[in-house]
């Protein structure tokens, strides 16, 4: 370790940490909204990105299809597969008194990802898939960044961008967030809590298969990557806040940059015990932490 | 009856226990292995069920406490130490690191809860693998070759017993109703006085799945993080609970044999997508059997399973009639005059003033009558005074003390007690075990055995005593809301909050409950605050009025009086009050 | 305009009303009183499709609304301003009042019914970008019924619109309503202050026990002496 911080290496690990902690914030998105519209716990939510990671993978090595291309594919196949899953298994449950509810979301969705993970290994086998793309560096100072990551950053932004403008202008948007707030008041409105949480479990999962995507470009991914993704997830929703979608932002970055940062000054390997460690202790030290917020 | 049925079924454990244990001497090494796995995984099961399941807490980190336990025997026992000391320290440290990890946990409820114990599993196993010096990484650690097969089974054969028998005493204990109360309504318990520090189960839990842990661990004689916290197999135990039945003494075990059977059937008969079907059977059960098996309908058409299934309520030792009188004693003659009193009370929501400089004093044996249009502030008034709410400024004080900052159960022991508007009764539970919480949760609680007869007085004062042991889900709103005032009565509460109960009730009805208020004053010395809209009904028995309208006294008097005072009939009347008066 | 017949509703296996009769004309202010617990808000839920009726049934026009799907009754023409307004707290005024138009065949004329909604209620327009949980308890009734007005509803229901309202606001809020119901909006007020009731509506039903029970002309109901006290249950 240097006894002066090398900027360098600072604004080195902040790009690698902004663009790591951007697609965790993207991910946990996903679980945010779901979470605060329909109320589901998903615990394959992470497994699904990771089957939606492969299939990208293989998209793009088999066919050789552009990355737009696979975008355009797999973004409505995570829509329909949210839109089914929800419908078929999850929506019926949502009747039951509250302790019952929680258990069946728990065992439905423990249950999918076991299959989820298993089903993708079998069909396309266990091993670590990335996509590799070739791209120019660029240097500002002594930070190098490739063009794939701005790429990423990009994407990422414009991805979370859209979502908050799909929520705050869209019709369908507005009652998402209605129906989080007073299922009551909606259902006066028209807005059918029911149908709501089918559509808000799509748009989740549509969000999955873009951060999916984007995240097999920049790490490896084996079919059982995926619940690790979903503890982070759930960690970043607790310090961010349900539905808080700047917090969530905000949690998410954070994160990702203290892992890039425990990483290169400590060990690689403890950087995934960060996120937990996060939780606890801000538990500890902010009590307030724990009531329920559920913001716009 | 509760103690031979609990005794039957520790006989029955006790009889499995001794059987299984002779199994090693005669079936094959593959068999032992299968019956060691299902009484590990029991053990795991039900262990988890106590804090999943009865409790209400969903902790998915349990599985932990299992590897942490294996990690410790195992370094202990790789350091000289013989097998029943590293046993009892893989027991102890667990217990210590749990107990620790608790204290931010409990802050946190229901599906915040559940998240956080997620994030725990991957942790240990981070851990696990990079404390290189503590646990030899990646690698693990490997036990002496010893020949401890038949120890190590019998050991586990031990633990499970211990585990059904610390079930039967959780689930039919006083303990096991109060905790269960905290699973159906924690606030209600709460303002009836219950207190159970969750983190004492959460750590018995702990402990027993860290000796398995250890017990596993010998048995293998070799561990390594990914088969001591591989996120595969974490949540497996609770799918076993779940599976078979939360919260029923048999539904875990059910659960782990119908889990763990069809494991080995898929291996046998699949060479691909097992886990994919053993998924699926999670799956389906979590999608169409909310109980678990032993609560299906379906599986409950087989008599004998049905017998497994019964839910477990508590009965009374002592069939009897109609009982009369309340245990209930009235306060000693030295007490303080004033037993209640607000200070300029207000309470805000964002913008909206729900209570504004509210200021009455409440004399010991007086009858108030609380009323006051909707929205008027009465129910919020009760929230703050049972600590619902925080006040936003003043205070309240109970026999001339301060009751800001208690928690709620101890402004129940200062002898606060109240009805709620909804009924807030214990769902899963019968009349009589409702009733009975409120009296465990006296500062000074009667017997268990005492306390189930003495609930048949209260229930029986407010006229259930034919639902004595009915389950409170097939109750209407009318005898919930007569439940609630047996459940307050039962506290033994100096002042009573009753908070709307007659609207819906027949004019002799009425007056019924009018006689036993006047003799809750009479002959029991309490002090009653009776919100309430039917005047007819408080005219009988009020001393004074206090009259609520946006939130501030506009009244305070007898009751006719204040009927004919002004400002009530112009919050009640309208304008036509106003009209008939000179400008 | 409206007819309900024999109305039954039950909830959780429980039997609410028992038989509910109600008429309105078009462009009738009609009040619907009784105790707590009578079933006034059942009533009204069941008007709206939320709550199941097991008997009896509800006509709009020729319509048989009967158990139709709330979104139905919603084009249909009637609006409900909730006990408890159930506004969305964490929306702004104006995205509460634009969910009032969540209806696809209500969203075409969203900007015409939001100038409609602001004339009404002036203050509204001043607070469109406030957060609705953090007005007060009489601004926060001006939004519910804004937003039941921006479906551009033939019927208004109304369920106790002045809880936790102060005195002066409720001078306020009438006055719009008698502007509502000038522009031809049927009224139907479920209201606990008797009398501020029937100084509003022309006629009222009084709920019992989940039984209408009594109906009058306002005039006819105010200059009974024995029927506030009835009502009430004094002696």
């Amino acid at each position: 370790m240097a006894y002066l911080p090398d900027f360098g290496i600072l604004a080195q690990l902040l790009i690698n940490g902004i663009l790591l902690g951007g697609l965790y914030a993207l991910i946990a998105f996903g679980l945010s909204v779901i979470y605060g519209v329909a109320g589901i716990l998903n615990f394959a939510h992470g497994t699904i990105l990771a089957m939606i990671s492969i299939a990208a993978a293989i998209l793009f090595e088999s066919l050789r299809l552009p990355l737009a291309v696979i975008l355009l594919v797999l973004t409505p196949a995570g829509f329909v597969f949210g839109w089914v899953f929800h419908k078929v298994l999850l929506s019926p449950l949502q009747a039951r008194e509250p302790h019952q509810r929680t258990i069946g979301t728990v065992l439905v969705t423990v249950g999918a990802l076991i299959i989820i993970g298993d089903v993708t290994a079998v069909l396309a086998g266990a091993e670590q898939r990335v996509i590799r793309l070739s791209s120019t560096f660029f240097e500002i100072g002594s930070v190098i960044v490739s063009g794939t990551q701005i790429g990423i950053l990009v994407a990422v932004s414009v991805s979370m961008i859209a979502l908050h403008l799909f929520l705050v202008m869209s019709w369908t948007g507005s009652s998402m967030r209605a129906v989080a707030q007073n299922r009551i008041g909606a259902a006066l409105c028209g807005a059918d809590a029911s149908n709501t949480s089918a559509m808000t479990f799509a748009i989740g999962a549509s969000i999955v298969a873009i951060a999916g995507v984007l995240y097999v470009i920049s790490y490896p991914v084996n079919p059982y990557s995926g619940f690790p993704l979903t503890v982070k997830a759930f960690s970043i929703i607790l310090l961010g806040g349900v539905g808080n979608l700047p917090g969530t932002l905000i949690a998410g970055l954070f994160l990702g940059v203290a892992e890039a940062f425990v990483a290169f000054y400590w060990a690689p390997q403890w950087a995934p015990a960060i996120s937990i460690i996060i939780v606890l202790g801000g538990l500890l030290l902010f009590p307030g932490l724990a009531r329920t917020r559920r913001a716009a | 009856m509760t103690f031979l049925q609990e005794k039957r079924a520790i006989g029955i454990a006790f009889i499995a226990a001794v059987l299984i244990a002779f199994v090693p001497s005669f079936a094959t090494s593959y068999t032992v292995s299968m019956v060691m796995l299902l009484l590990l995984f029991y053990t795991l099961a039900q262990s988890w069920d106590w804090v999943g399941g009865e409790l209400g807490y969903v902790n998915l980190s349990h599985y932990a406490s299992y590897g942490i336990g294996a990690y410790v025997f195992a370094t202990a026992y790789t350091n000289g130490a013989h097998f029943l000391v590293a046993l009892a320290l893989a027991s102890l440290v667990t217990s210590v690191i749990i107990a620790l990890i608790s204290i931010p946990l409990f802050r946190l409820q229901g599906e915040y809860f559940a998240f956080a114990t997620l994030a725990l599993l991957p942790l240990f196993d981070i851990l696990a693998s990079n404390l290189k010096s503590l646990t030899n990484g990646t690698e693990g650690i490997i036990l002496p070759a010893e020949q401890v097969t038949g120890i190590a089974f019998l050991l586990m054969v031990g633990l499970a017993f211990l585990t059904f028998v610390t079930t039967t005493l959780i689930v039919h204990s006083p303990f096991g109703l109060v905790v269960r109360s905290i699973r159906d309504d924690e606030e209600a318990a709460e303002s009836i006085g219950v207190r159970v520090l969750p983190r004492k189960i959460m750590v018995i839990s702990a402990a027993i799945a860290a000796t398995a842990g250890g017990i596993h661990g010998w048995y293998l004689s070799f561990i390594d993080p990914g088969t001591m916290f591989g996120l595969d197999v974490a949540l497996v135990p609770i799918a076993m609970a779940l599976l078979g039945g939360s919260a029923l003494l048999w539904g875990p075990i059910v659960g782990v044999i119908v889990l763990v059977f069809l494991n080995q059937w898929l291996l046998a008969y699949f060479s691909i997508l097992h886990a994919a079907f053993y998924g699926l059977v999670i799956l389906l059960v979590g999608r169409y059997l909310p109980g678990g098996l032993l609560r299906s309908s379906l599986v409950r058409r087989i008599k004998f399973v049905s017998l497994l299934a019964k839910e477990h309520h508590e009965r009374s030792s002592v069939s009897g009639n109609i009982v009369e009188g309340l245990d209930l004693t009235p306060p000693a003659s030295g007490e303080q005059d004033v037993a209640l009193e607000c200070r300029s009370v207000s309470k805000n929501f964002g913008g909206n003033a729900a209570l504004s400089d509210v200021s009455l004093t409440v004399r010991r044996g007086e009858i108030v009558g609380l009323i006051g249009a909707n929205g008027s502030g009465k129910t919020t008034l009760f929230n703050c005074i049972s600590r619902i709410y925080d006040v936003s400024s003043g205070e309240v004080l109970v026999d001339g003390q301060p009751i800001t900052g208690l928690r709620k159960d101890e402004v129940a022991h200062a002898g606060i007690g109240r009805t709620y508007q909804i009924p807030r009764s214990f769902e899963r539970m019968t009349v009589r075990e409702n009733v009975t919480t409120a009296l465990l949760g006296r500062s000074d609680p009667p017997r268990f055995e005492d306390a189930l007869n003495e609930a048949a007085r209260f229930v029986c004062y407010v006229g259930l005593g034919h639902h004595l042991d009915d389950s409170v889900s097939t109750l209407s709103a009318q005898k919930r809301k007569s439940l609630e005032l047996a459940r307050a009565l039962a506290t033994s509460p100096k002042i009573l909050l009753i908070d709307e109960v007659a609207s819906g009730l027949t004019p002799t009805e009425i007056d019924q409950f009018v006689a036993h208020i006047r003799e809750l004053r009479d002959r029991y010395g309490l002090t009653i605050i009776w919100v309430e809209h039917i005047f007819s009904a408080l005219a009988q028995v009020v001393d004074r009025v206090v009259v609520l309208e946006q939130g501030k006294v506009i009244a305070n008097g007898t009751l006719d009086v204040v009927l004919t005072d002004e400002a009530v009939q112009r919050s009640y009347f309208g304008a036509k009050a106003a009209e008939t008066e000179p400008c | 305009m409206l007819t309900v017949s024999n109305l039954q509703v039950e909830i959780d296996r429980l039997q609410i009303l028992w038989n509910v009769n109600l008429k309105l004309e078009v462009g009738e202010r009609v009040g619907l009183l009784g105790a707590n617990g009578a079933g006034k808000s059942t009533t009204m839920a069941a008007l709206l499709g939320m709550a199941r009726a097991n008997g009896g049934s509800i006509h709009l026009f020729e319509d048989d609304i009967t158990n139709a799907a709330t979104t139905r009754i919603l084009a249909a023409g009637i609006g409900l301003v909730p006990e408890g307004r159930q506004l969305f707290p964490a929306l702004s005024v104006e995205e509460n009042l634009r969910m009032g138009c969540f209806l696809r065949a209500h969203r075409k004329a969203y900007r015409e019914r939001l100038d409609y909604v602001y004339d009404l209620f002036p203050i509204l327009k001043e607070k469109s970008r406030q957060m609705a949980g953090d007005l007060s308890g009489g601004q926060q009734q001006m939004v519910a019924i804004g937003r039941a007005m921006m479906g551009q509803p033939r019927l208004l229901l109304l369920d106790e619109p002045f809880i936790g309202v102060a005195p002066i606001v409720v001078t306020t809020v009438l006055d719009v309503l008698r502007r509502i119901a000038g522009n031809g909006v049927t009224v139907l007020l479920v209201e606990q202050n008797v009398h501020r009731a029937l100084e509003f509506v022309d006629r009222a039903y009084v709920i019992d026990n989940g039984r209408t029970v009594h109906e009058g002309q306002s005039k006819a109901l105010l200059n009974d002496g024995a029927f506030a006290e009835k009502f009430l249950g004094l002696e």
